[in-house]
């Protein structure tokens, strides 16, 4: 467990600097517009940046350890389309059409897993394929059409409000809370940094790598499967091309909140500081007048600059 | 590269097709049941053959309604377009077009801004911001009629005026949206090109974007009604998709011209890129005079494929003008000019536009390119 007691510091120092970057993000871009800083315009943000979240929840798993999913979008389109598949054209009822889409998208991650461990594929190349495979399955599934005509208790699952805040709020909340815990206090989370750092020591000290994979997989395809579902509500329609490039979403949030791309460091925490500066970046420039292309530039800078000074002080402490 | 992931994606597709059927076969799943011809399953309305045309009845007003709308006669509005995609010929044009329109009343303020994706959540994120930033109109190209609805919805719950081009919401999500052409008349219009091309008992294919994109969907289900009423003899070979993209359409173009060979007659192009790639397939394949071209194109992209006569016609309307006209209609909508009920919109230099089925401006009837007038238009 000397690993994350090494790497604690580190992140800390990473997490830091996102939150003095938010903050200043949300101070520079309240003086933009007045409408941004406002309880309705935040909460709102949490609606639009439920689904990517999710999914960057699962990929700080995989990246933690050392591995990557480039097959998250292609799983929220696959489980977007079965999902409207069997409850329009095979009858059954939405709810069970909801467990059966979302148990689907487990299965996809699960097979990643299992290609990854049991066939010693890099997970580059194996979650390239399934990449491919989910999104082709998901085009012969829908056969170029789209299911409409949710019922109006479905819509409301991501259209409505539970006390002040949209549903998605708590749902986030709730399962960035529980990652955070899995992540920094169980036995498995220790074994997910653990293998990201040296997974043949990890191996050889004990601790089943293969199983731990298989579920970190798994889960990423749960939280997709998720993610999908409440797109669908969100925008009540279903297309096969929903969730295209959204890994690439996902893992710039993930790598933005400090996560090693190599693996052995990261944590939830600092993927949601990542994602909030994103979604601020996102909605505030926009509010304040900044044409998208202009908000993706701006992004981008910001992940770069990020990654500099994070660099910088790892150096300095790697030579002291 | 994106040749290569597309044929890793249709191998794929097969794949899924096989596992499917294995699968599934005691399930019978509706769409697969039916032939596929890249068409949506929405009902079709195809006009009447030859060169007939009926006028439809008149409907009620079916758009939606503002919720408390200031009072906007003759002031400033502050307008945001948002077209599917920015960055592509077809709808600068119409930015362009908005834009003339904009300075030509003097009292809008108006500005462009959209994805360089044509992707349904940007477009709806960037919708949301300019609702919180504050506008008072909202000129839309849906990506998707039903995902864009709900945010639409709120913008009239806001008090906004929405009105559509191009690509049209669900009706009660926006006020008004300038038709560019009714789907049934381009379809009416393209079929009978091709009749007159390869005969009444051709073959012919089809090239389209990709077979959810609603706009082409649309062409295609009422080209396939039209086809079947008035010209039951001609033979539809397949459809092919091919993204909006040239090297792709150019490709799936030949492969079409291999597969068929002496039995292809005829291609269709359905998106402004297809078109103009099919007829350079047809040029390289020296198959000029042979396989007709036609379909959708803008007339610069065409130019040398109707000079050299490796094409006859091709048919489209003008995307300038589209984006004109959805300008007025908003600023008609706010002096409260046009209302339920209106029977013709003033669109400055266009005239007089007529009102059909509830809450759609009419822009004109889809105009054919050819040699003789191609050379007048830029863009």
């Amino acid at each position: 467990m000397n690993v994350q007691a090494a790497s604690l510091p580190r992140c800390f120092r990473h997490e830091a600097l996102l939150l003095v970057l938010l903050a200043a993000a949300l101070l520079s871009l309240a003086w933009q517009s007045d409408r941004f800083l406002t309880a309705d315009n935040l909460l709102n943000q949490a609606r639009l940046m439920t689904e990517v979240s999710l999914i960057a929840i699962g990929m700080t798993f995989v990246i933690v350890s050392g591995g990557i999913d480039l097959s998250v979008g292609s799983i929220f389109g696959l489980v977007a389309i079965s999902m409207g598949v069997l409850w329009q054209s095979c009858g059954l009822p939405l709810p069970l059409a909801m467990f059966l889409a979302i148990a689907a998208g487990g299965m996809a991650g699960w097979l990643n897993g299992f290609v990854v461990t049991r066939f010693g594929v890099p997970s580059l190349i194996a979650t390239l394929a399934t990449l491919i495979l989910y999104r082709g399955l998901a085009e012969g599934i829908s056969q170029g059409r789209s299911v409409r005509g949710y019922p109006e208790w479905f819509l409301q699952l991501a259209q409505g409000d539970l006390f002040w805040a949209p549903h998605q709020f708590w749902l986030l909340t709730t399962c960035a809370v529980v990652a955070t815990l899995i992540l920094g206090w169980t036995t498995f989370g220790r074994a997910t940094y653990a293998i990201g750092a040296n997974e043949t020591a990890t191996w050889f000290s004990g601790i089943d790598t293969r199983c731990t994979k298989v579920w970190i997989y798994t889960a990423s395809g749960l939280l997709s499967a998720m993610a999908a579902v409440i797109f669908v509500s969100r925008v009540s329609t279903t297309r096969s091309d929903m969730g295209t490039g959204m890994e690439l979403e996902a893992i710039t949030a993930v790598v933005l909140g400090g996560t090693s791309i190599f693996g052995g460091r990261g944590t939830v925490v600092g993927t949601v500081l990542g994602l909030a500066l994103i979604q601020a970046l996102k909605n505030g420039l926009s509010l304040a007048g900044v044409k998208s292309d202009g908000v993706i530039v701006v992004i981008g800078l910001v992940l770069i600059f990020t990654s500099i000074i994070s660099n910088l002080c790892s150096h300095d402490e790697g030579r002291s | 590269m994106p040749i290569q992931k597309r044929f890793a994606e249709k191998t794929s597709t097969y794949l899924a097709n096989i596992i499917l059927t294995s699968v599934l076969t005691t399930v019978n799943i509706n769409a697969s049941a039916r032939s596929w011809t890249g068409a949506d399953d929405l009902p079709t309305a195809p006009l009447s053959c030859g060169t007939s045309t009926a006028s439809a009845a008149p409907r009620a007003y079916d758009g939606g309604t503002p919720v408390k709308a200031p009072n906007r006669k003759d002031k400033r509005l502050n307008v945001v377009d948002v077209p599917k995609i920015v960055g592509i010929g077809y709808f600068n044009a119409t930015s362009k077009g908005i834009a003339a329109a904009a300075k030509e009343l003097g009292n809008v303020e108006v500005r462009t801004d959209g994805s360089t994706k044509a992707n349904i959540d940007d477009q709806i994120t960037s919708i949301d911001n300019y609702i919180t930033r504050g506008v008072d109109g909202i000129l839309f190209a849906a990506n998707d009629p039903v995902a864009i609805a709900p945010i639409l919805k709120r913008a009239l719950a806001r008090g906004i005026n929405v009105v559509g081009y191009d690509a049209d919401a669900a009706r009660n999500a926006r006020q008004w949206f300038v038709n560019q052409a009714e789907f049934n008349s381009m379809a009416k219009v393209l079929i009978d090109t091709l009749a007159r091309e390869i005969g009444a008992g051709g073959s012919f294919a089809i090239v389209t974007s990709t077979f959810v994109t609603p706009n082409q969907a649309r062409w295609i289900a009422e080209m396939s009604a039209y086809q079947a009423k008035c010209f039951p003899q001609m033979k539809w070979l397949e459809t092919v998709e091919a993204q909006e993209d040239n090297v792709l359409s150019f490709t799936q173009t030949t492969t079409l011209i291999n597969k068929y060979g002496n039995k292809l007659a005829g291609i269709v192009g359905m998106t402004t890129v297809a078109t103009p790639a099919a007829a350079e397939a047809i040029a390289q394949a020296k198959k000029c005079g042979k396989v007709a071209v036609i379909g959708m194109a803008t007339p610069n992209a065409i130019k040398p494929y109707l000079n050299n006569g490796c094409m006859k016609s091709a048919v489209l309307w003008n995307p300038v003008d589209l984006g004109y006209a959805a300008m007025y209609a908003l600023r008609a909508i706010a002096d409260e000019t046009l209302k339920p009920g209106s029977v013709s919109l003033k669109a400055g230099r266009l005239g007089e536009l007529k009102v059909v089925k509830g809450s759609e401006i009419l822009l004109g009837e889809p105009y054919v390119f050819t040699k003789s007038n191609v050379n007048r238009f830029d863009f």
